[in-house]
């Protein structure tokens, strides 16, 4: 088994340089069908070495080379990392054909498809290099080649108008985090051995409070960059703006979740802590980022800025259930520790697959309408029938609806917040109370940006000047969108496979099985097995949990949250079943409406507006008027620039013209950006006064500076 | 708040019988010019033409009423010096002209009945004494009759005024989006025949040249039980007058 | 609660007027005997403008409105102002038919607005420097430009046979902010049971910023009608328009014919025309009042305000003969006589009705949630309610009280007492408290009327002999209505021009609406209390 793993990971880095040099060679087209068919290939690979890695439970290593004086760069692929890596290659097989599909023609010519494809291999082969990197060397050399690859990646377009600047800053981001991780690493090693992973493991157990507290911070806000955590996150909008439609779901399938991993592999798993400061600290930060997230995420207009925010926003949510992950472990909750871990890492999951779905039917809008502002879209689901029933399938699975996954990890989420009533302490209870609220509220607006997205663009009537471009090509729904629909719904409705498959990596990080408290054997456990209380498996089976269990192979097909002897099961439910109950309920209606109306006649008449003529396009609603009620009640938050509010007249009362235009700073580039900005420059301004020309004063400078070297060698 | 409640209850039930019994009070009505027999042709002839929109025929030595004409400005009442017959009724609901009878709405509709307005050129009579329907004198809820502001929920279209130019095509529109089955009631003077205003380049003179009516009540305006029996009669719960007489 | 006098700018008189007038812009000032108490001839059309800004804020007069003719050569253009406390007078601008265009007069008199696009649309002249000509009266979605239907030329009996619309026809927007949009209300209207309107509530999603009306949906070109008609054919006309405010209306109407005529109207007519015109009034008001209580949502108070009006309608009914007192009115008088024993029942009734009303008032100030609901709703300022020529109660709950029955006393009025109230914060609140306090003050003159009754003859016939025009006037209970009659040598109307109260408050309405919420906007419009089918003729 270690041997077809380590084998198909080696076939993997073949095929990935293979694809280097196929995209470098070729010209014209042809380097999109090799991101197509090889990124297809790797990824595949990457699935099966990292599903075999996951079931069979073994760790192949791979040494590469011996360093002089660093030590040994090797790489290993234990259930953690085959996680990610699993998710990276349920994402790329669909990315790499869209890359085809959405490159192949809106934008060729323009810029060298060959760039792309040499991009793309080597980013995906610097992910993998991260994700089974087994030491510290390896992990950061492979993270910098990242970050530099994504620059380049974002910055594909650069003759067009858009800002390069967003590519910029996010290099600069990605250098300052890059630098927070490498001075987190610096602090875990001192007391280790070397730098490989399992020696900083045993070395952290040395580290004092201080030392675990630096790692935290420098580790959590340096990965926190990548990963879109405020206060460091204000790149992430920008550069999924500006970055090219074939690219963005890439950045938002694979690269976000580097960041999630590297929090996981640094502050959780080797150098966990031991209060519960740490897991307050991430929760809090978590529960902020997506309020703030979702916040902006409604109140914009232009649907990739939008879908950026949202990434945000679902970046809170899964770190708020790393935090509260950590609280539990450190207090010694080890059952709910693993829930919520759980429920994190399953929201990773989800939230690669419809965010990429999602992305990519922005891409694809942008492609036929040739707009992204939602205000100038309207009426695409007569246009584009396949591309609204998976979008559609996206923004429910977003908005937490059930039978698609999105529902389960938002659950699971809330629930293990709920659990804080084990703890005992006041204020972490207060905390996670105020956590909790804070993302059931944003899981509401998350709704209603959904809501507003899907029905703006895609029912109602057209409201822009656009009109349709290509609408063979894109008319039909590509392979791409519909595997990923189908993976949404698949993840949604067989949560009880994904949570034992997830309990392989939460189980040695946190000591306990989610597995056994969250998905109980109903199929496996029989009346006599202890494994089960009696009385529990029998309340059950009148229930009919058993249902099922000589179709369907597994544990069962129902998720439970458990809890004390009083009171044995705190809540169930089982997705499985209700998308059965739900077919069945909706065939039978179905039936029953068609058969008692079959004498009716049906007439079909134009909409009913008051009696005007014709309802015009601007008499329906926009997205900023759909949102505007959020930005009102929200205006503390938001603080918009009045930028222009002027009333044109002539002859005092006849108005001709009430202009009114907002400007909006966001909130972190308020509060930390430039604030921060203008005391860097400040304080710049201030050295710079040394810069006055006078000679004699440099002169006088040296020798102070000499006397005080002289000082301190004499005093040391 | 109480204040309302009490003073509610202390006024007591105000509401009008009909149609279980007719209403007794004056005023509920103007009442309306009956055909009436004069001693000579000649003197019907002058009664006839005292009429200043020719409502009154002279039929021989009989003064005969086309009440849908009738504009109710009492030239032929008060201080008239050929008076005719006046009686102080107020169910005057007729089938149209040349229309061979009236089919009832469907037995569902006895007791719950959706009746949009529409204002067609109104003179805001006709259209204020349907809204004294609502008010609790006449209380027309009690009757199952509702008003409705969508015509896609609507099953009765009540149509005022003659018809001005720019309200044809809103009005077309209203029709067509209601449901079938549905009903036409044209209520008043304008509606049925144009009133003053007749028929030039801005109004129709009366739906009829616009749609099929199916029921009209003559008045200007019809008081609110001639209304109110005109919408019993689209139900089926009162009979209409065949023609409109003595 | 404040009750004034309308004022008057002090030390300013008609003298001072004339002499001002003939030097400044080279009038010639002439007695007239059509209703005005002078005419301003103006030679000089440029000088236009000028001179109607003199007299708007200088002189501080109310517009009262233009009234356009088509003589069988040349144009008559009567600018009508109010002088406070004395009457009408009149700029009269003759120009031949040919005439290129006029200078408009609304950047000065804002309230001349709209009469200058009615005359656009119907008698094809053009007004320079005027914001916005056509698509107002004649829909450009239904008619063309250039019909001009109210020249003599146009035959109104054919069918213009344009029932299309026009499919590139576009609203004029304001409102310039990307995610802007309109709502559509109308013209069949979403309250339920209202008159064709049709607005565009202008929004970015919260506050809608504009509320721009779209009237003449009911537009049955009655001024036109009636040309050709006799004296008798038009009174039946204008009874008929506009039914709610119906017996001013004829009021109006036969006071122009009687001026015409040169006939005096008996002692007992002239006391019977005050207490129908007072009846009228209180039960319009009592409409009014049944219409905010609606809008608020408050049913109860609607439920009693509606008995009111009711039991007014019957009233009226036993007392006139019809519900809306049509076929009473006729040049010279009234057609019928009422005996005692029915003022004794009128009597009655309106006493019933103000003790009603009298309790529905102080249920409703006591009532917080409705007066909530109305402060601060649809807040026309003095300023405004003065730049746009508001008349009626809603104009003196901003504070301008011109009422006819004091500027200009007609009828009889001088020789009553009453008041005539006003307020200055001219919110949806003002307006109310101006309705109760009006309809008190109604009942009141009935009574005084009916209690010093004389007898005597009803009426004296008019018969007019020879052409004329004349202005009549009164104060409907929307506000100051005006009639314009021409008859010619057989006594037929030549022309019939109709300036109503609604058609001026309709022009201020969207001064108060502008920036509100969406929720206010039927509280807003029942508390103006206008009609539009008054408006739109």
């Amino acid at each position: 088994m270690v041997e077809i793993i380590r084998g198909s990971l080696l076939l993997f880095f073949i095929l990935c340089g293979c694809g280097i040099v196929l995209s470098a060679a070729t010209r014209g087209k042809a380097p999109l069908r090799v991101v197509a068919a090889f990124g297809t290939l790797c990824a595949v690979l990457m699935m099966l070495a990292s599903a075999l890695a996951l079931v069979s439970g073994q760790t192949p290593e791979l040494r590469l080379w011996n360093l002089e004086g660093f030590g040994s760069l090797s790489l290993s692929l234990d259930t953690l990392s085959a996680i990610f890596l699993f998710i990276s290659g349920l994402v790329y097989l669909p990315a790499s054909l869209f890359v085809a599909h959405l490159l192949g023609k809106a934008f060729h010519g323009r810029y060298p498809a060959r760039r792309f494809g040499v991009l793309h291999f080597a980013l995906m082969g610097s992910v993998i290099l991260i994700l089974t990197a087994h030491d510290a060397y390896s992990f950061l050399i492979s993270w910098e080649c990242m970050s530099i690859l994504c620059y380049f990646l974002v910055n594909y377009e650069q003759g067009q108008t858009m800002d390069t600047r967003a590519g910029y800053i996010m290099l600069a981001m990605s250098e300052a985090g890059f630098l927070s991780i490498v001075l987190a690493f610096l602090i875990a090693g001192r007391m280790a051995l070397d730098f490989t992973f399992p020696a900083l493991a045993a070395g952290a157990s040395h580290l004092s409070q201080g030392g675990v507290w630096g790692v935290f911070l420098l580790g959590f806000l340096g990965f926190g960059v990548k990963a879109g955590l405020l206060p460091v996150n204000f790149w992430l909008p920008r550069s999924y703006t500006a970055a090219p439609s074939a690219f963005v779901p890439v950045l938002a399938g694979v690269t976000l979740n580097l960041g999630f991993y590297g929090i996981l592999r640094l502050n959780v798993e080797l150098v966990p802590s031991h209060g519960c400061g740490p897991g307050v600290f991430a929760l809090v930060t978590g529960s902020i980022t997506a309020l703030v997230g979702i916040l902006y995420a409604t109140t914009e207009d232009d649907m990739k800025t939008m879908l950026a925010h949202s990434s945000i926003e679902n970046a809170g949510i899964i770190v708020a259930g790393i935090g509260a992950s950590m609280v539990f472990r450190a207090l010694g909750f080890a059952v709910p520790a693993a829930i919520a871990l759980t429920a994190a890492l399953y929201h990773v999951v989800n939230h690669s697959v419809y965010k990429t779905l999602l992305f990519q039917g922005a891409g694809e809008i942008e492609a036929v309408t040739g707009t992204r502002q939602m205000d100038r879209l309207g009426g695409l689901a007569r246009f584009v029938p396949g591309l609204s029933v998976v979008f559609l399938v996206g923004c429910l699975s977003i908005s937490a609806v059930p039978p698609f996954n999105g529902f389960v990890s938002e659950w699971l989420t809330l629930q293990s917040l709920l659990r804080s009533a084990v703890l005992t302490g006041p204020v972490v209870k207060i905390v996670f109370a105020l956590c909790g609220a804070m993302l059931a509220l944003t899981a509401a607006l998350a709704v209603t940006c959904f809501v507003k997205t899907y029905a703006m663009s895609f029912l109602g009537i057209k409201r822009g000047p656009w009109n349709l471009r290509s609408a063979g090509r894109y008319g039909k729904v590509h392979f791409s969108s519909v595997y990923l629909a189908v993976a949404c719904l698949l993840l949604g409705i067989l949560p009880t496979f994904v949570v034992p498959a997830l309990n392989r990596a939460v189980e040695p990080i946190t000591g306990a099985s989610a597995a056994a408290s969250l998905v109980p054997p109903f199929f496996t456990a029989t009346e006599s097995n202890q494994q089960l209380p009696s009385a529990f498996l029998h309340d059950f089976h009148d229930l009919g949990a058993q249902t099922g269990s000589k179709i369907v192979p597994g544990r069962g097909l129902v998720l439970l949250v458990r809890g004390t002897e009083q009171n044995p099961v705190v809540f169930a439910m089982s997705p499985s079943y209700s998308i059965v109950a739900l077919a069945i309920l909706f065939f039978l209606t179905w039936f029953v409406v068609t058969r008692s109306t079959r004498k009716r006649r049906v007439s079909r008449n134009e909409l009913w507006a008051g009696g005007i003529p014709r309802l015009l396009p601007e008499m329906s609603y926009t997205a900023t008027g759909f949102s505007n009620p959020v930005r009102v009640v929200f205006q503390a938050i938001f603080r918009p620039n009045i930028v222009e509010d002027t009333r044109q007249t002539v002859s005092v009362h006849f108005r001709t013209a009430i202009h009114r235009r907002r400007d909006e700073t966001h909130l972190v580039d308020r509060l930390f950006l430039h604030p921060i900005g203008d005391s860097v420059v400040w304080f710049a301004k201030f050295l710079a006064r040394m810069h006055h020309g006078r000679l004699n004063a440099y002169v006088s400078y040296v020798l102070g500076f000499l006397l005080l070297m002289l000082l301190l060698f004499r005093l040391s | 708040m109480s204040f309302w409640f009490w003073n509610g209850l202390r006024r007591g039930v105000q509401t009008t019988r009909y149609p279980r019994a007719m209403e007794p009070e004056s005023g509920v009505s103007p009442g309306r010019p009956l055909d009436t027999s004069f001693a000579s042709t000649g003197e019907a002839e002058r009664a006839a033409a005292q009429c200043p929109v020719g409502a009154i025929v002279a039929r021989g030595k009989l003064a005969h009423v086309e009440l849908g004409r009738c504009i109710h400005c009492q030239r032929c009442h008060f201080d008239a010096r050929h008076p005719l017959e006046w009686k102080y009724d107020y169910e005057w609901t007729t089938t149209p002209r040349g229309a061979s009878g009236y089919e009832v709405l469907p037995k569902v509709y006895r007791k719950s009945v959706h009746v949009i307005v529409v204002d067609a050129g109104d003179c805001g009579a006709c259209l204020h004494e349907v809204k004294q329907l609502n008010n609790p004198l006449y209380n027309v809820h009690r009757l199952g009759i509702f008003f409705t502001p969508t015509p896609r929920a609507a099953d009765v279209l009540l149509i005022v005024g003659p018809v001005s130019e720019n309200m044809r095509v809103p009005l077309r529109k209203t029709y067509e989006a209601m449901p079938s089955p549905k009903r036409i009631l044209a209520v008043g003077a304008c509606a049925l025949t144009g009133g003053v205003f007749g028929r030039s380049a801005m109004s129709a003179g009366g739906v009829s040249s616009i749609l099929p009516v199916d029921l009209e009540v003559p008045g200007d305006p019809p008081p609110p039980l001639a209304i109110l029996h005109g919408l019993l009669a689209i139900i089926g719960r009162k009979g209409v007058a065949a023609e409109v007489t003595s | 609660m404040s009750v004034a006098r309308s004022g008057v700018p002090e030390g300013f008189d008609l003298d001072r007027l004339i002499s001002d007038v003939q030097e400044r812009f080279h009038c010639a000032v002439s007695i007239a005997d059509n209703g005005a108490i002078g005419s301003l001839n103006l030679e000089e059309l440029p000088l236009l403008p000028a001179l109607c800004r003199y007299l708007f804020w200088e002189a501080g007069y109310g517009f009262g409105g233009l009234i356009v003719e088509e003589r069988f050569d040349h144009w008559e253009l009567r600018y009508a102002f109010l002088v406070p406390s004395r009457g009408w007078i009149e700029v009269l601008v003759k120009l031949p038919l040919e005439v290129a265009s006029i200078p408009s007069i609304s950047a000065d008199v804002h309230g001349a607005d709209w009469h200058e696009r009615e005359a656009e649309d119907l008698f094809g002249l053009q007004f320079e420097k005027h914001p916005r000509l056509g698509d107002f009266v004649l829909h450009d979605q239904f008619w063309g430009e250039g019909l001009a239907p109210f020249r003599k030329a146009f035959d109104m009996t054919q069918g213009h046979g344009n029932g299309q619309h026009n499919a590139d026809w576009r609203p004029l927007l304001v409102v310039r902010d990307p995610g802007a949009f309109a709502m559509p209300v109308g013209p069949v209207y979403e309250g339920g049971i209202g008159e064709s309107v049709h607005f565009m509530l202008e929004t970015v999603g919260e506050d809608v910023l504009r509320a721009v009306p779209r009237l003449f949906f009911n537009f049955r070109g009655v001024e036109k009608i009636a040309e050709g008609r006799d004296v008798d054919q038009t009174l039946l006309l204008a009874e008929r328009f506009a039914a709610k405010s119906s017996f001013a209306h004829s009021l109006a109407f036969c006071s122009a014919v009687e001026r015409i005529c040169g006939a005096a109207v008996p002692r007992r007519a002239k006391q019977l025309r005050i207490v129908l015109s007072e009846l009228e009034r209180l039960r319009h008001h009592a409409g009014t009042i049944t219409g905010i209580c609606e809008s608020t949502a408050l049913s109860v108070s609607a439920a009693h305000a509606a008995i009111i009006e009711e039991r007014l309608l019957r009233a009226s009914c036993r007392f006139g003969g019809h519900r809306y007192l049509f076929g009473l009115n006729t040049p010279g008088g009234l057609h019928r006589d009422v005996t005692d024993p029915e003022c004794h029942d009128l009597l009655e009734a309106v006493d019933q009705a103000t003790e009603t009303l009298k309790r529905l008032e102080d249920g409703l100030l006591f009532t917080s949630s409705f007066l909530d609901r109305l402060e601060e709703a649809g807040v026309v300022d003095e300023e405004s309610a003065r730049d746009l020529n508001l008349v009626g109660p809603v104009g003196r709950a901003s504070g301008r009280g011109h009422d006819l029955r004091r500027e200009c006393p007609y009828g009889g009025y001088e020789q009553y007492p009453f008041e005539v109230p006003r307020e200055k914060q001219g919110d949806g609140y003002a307006r109310l408290r101006i309705l109760f306090e009006e309809a008190c003050q109604s009942a009141g003159l009935i009574r005084h009327v009916i209690s010093s009754m004389e007898h005597g003859p009803i009426c004296e016939p008019c018969r007019p002999k020879r052409p004329g025009a004349a202005l009549g006037w009164a104060e409907a209970p929307i506000g100051a209505t005006l009639h314009w009659l021409r008859l010619d040598e057989a006594g037929l109307v030549e022309r019939y021009r109709v300036v109503t109260a609604s058609f001026n408050n309709w022009m201020g309405f969207h001064t108060a609406v502008e920036d509100f919420a969406f929720q206010d906007f039927p509280i807003i419009l029942a508390t103006f209390g206008l009609s539009a089918t008054e408006c739109d003729r």
